[in-house]
């Protein structure tokens, strides 16, 4: 799974910690995500998708 | 926070652009207020991601200590054992007695990963994912191998074998950690 968590974020101008702070994860869950190592669990991807006031499928979707 | 933050920079924009320009020194207040409201709610978020970074750091020294008491107290009980003038009873009571060690050792591990976020669980499930299949087989063939040579007691006892599962889930959250870096 893909996402935009990365490009959503620095449009804020929000560190990794910033993020990982507000979703009340720790920092090396966000680097995880960004990176692709990690799909988070669905109430993570609601909590971000709320946090960013977007629809989860516009942060994260299945790679084509 | 920064979604408070935002929130409350919206605001005050609001007040300061589109407010009535004669009630002007109010509005100067209330900005004042919103300012040092930002400040405290940034503050607030400092707070709150330092806190994770301090509760896994008492997590593990909590767990650490608890880990040395145990491990200190089965090192007593053994060498205590192996003395050969002691009474059946009180031998049962010294090699009883590090399981409540065993016990609270546990329950500060299983709180850990209470309090943990999903990524941390996550590494947690797959270094035990990784040491119970691999002492399963260990065992397993250990055993078979026994039947095959018997091994010499004096060098080799299945009373040693349980330190393998605790090396192997190092092991593996060592390997876990090191995946999601």
């Amino acid at each position: 799974m893909k996402n935009r968590l990365k490009v959503l974020r620095a449009e804020r101008d929000w560190s990794q910690a910033d993020l990982a702070q507000q979703l009340r994860v720790s920092r090396q869950t966000i680097n995880a995500i960004e990176t692709g190592k990690y799909d988070p669990s669905l109430p993570l991807a609601l909590k971000t998708a709320r946090l960013f006031a977007q629809p989860v499928e516009a942060i994260f979707f299945l790679e084509e | 926070m920064l979604d408070i933050k935002t929130f409350i920079l919206d605001i005050k924009t609001r007040v300061l652009y589109f407010a009535p320009k004669e009630n002007g020194m109010s509005l100067m207040r209330l900005g004042r207020k919103l300012d040092a409201a930002i400040a405290d709610a940034k503050r607030a978020g400092e707070v709150a991601g330092s806190a994770i970074e301090e509760t896994n750091k008492y997590y593990g020294l909590r767990l650490l200590r608890a880990g040395l008491l145990w491990v200190s107290t089965y090192a007593i009980s053994r060498g205590m054992l192996e003395l050969p003038d002691l009474d059946r009873s009180v031998r049962i009571l010294i090699a009883l007695a590090p399981l409540p060690l065993f016990v609270w050792f546990l329950w500060i591990w299983r709180n850990g990963v209470a309090s943990m976020d999903e990524l941390r669980r996550r590494i947690e499930l797959e270094a035990l994912a990784f040491a119970f299949p691999i002492c399963v087989v260990g065992f397993m063939t250990l055993g078979l191998l026994q039947l095959a040579i018997p091994f010499n007691p004096d060098s080799w006892s299945y009373r040693d074998t349980w330190a393998m599962m605790p090396a192997l889930y190092y092991a593996g959250l060592w390997r876990a950690m090191r995946k999601y870096e």
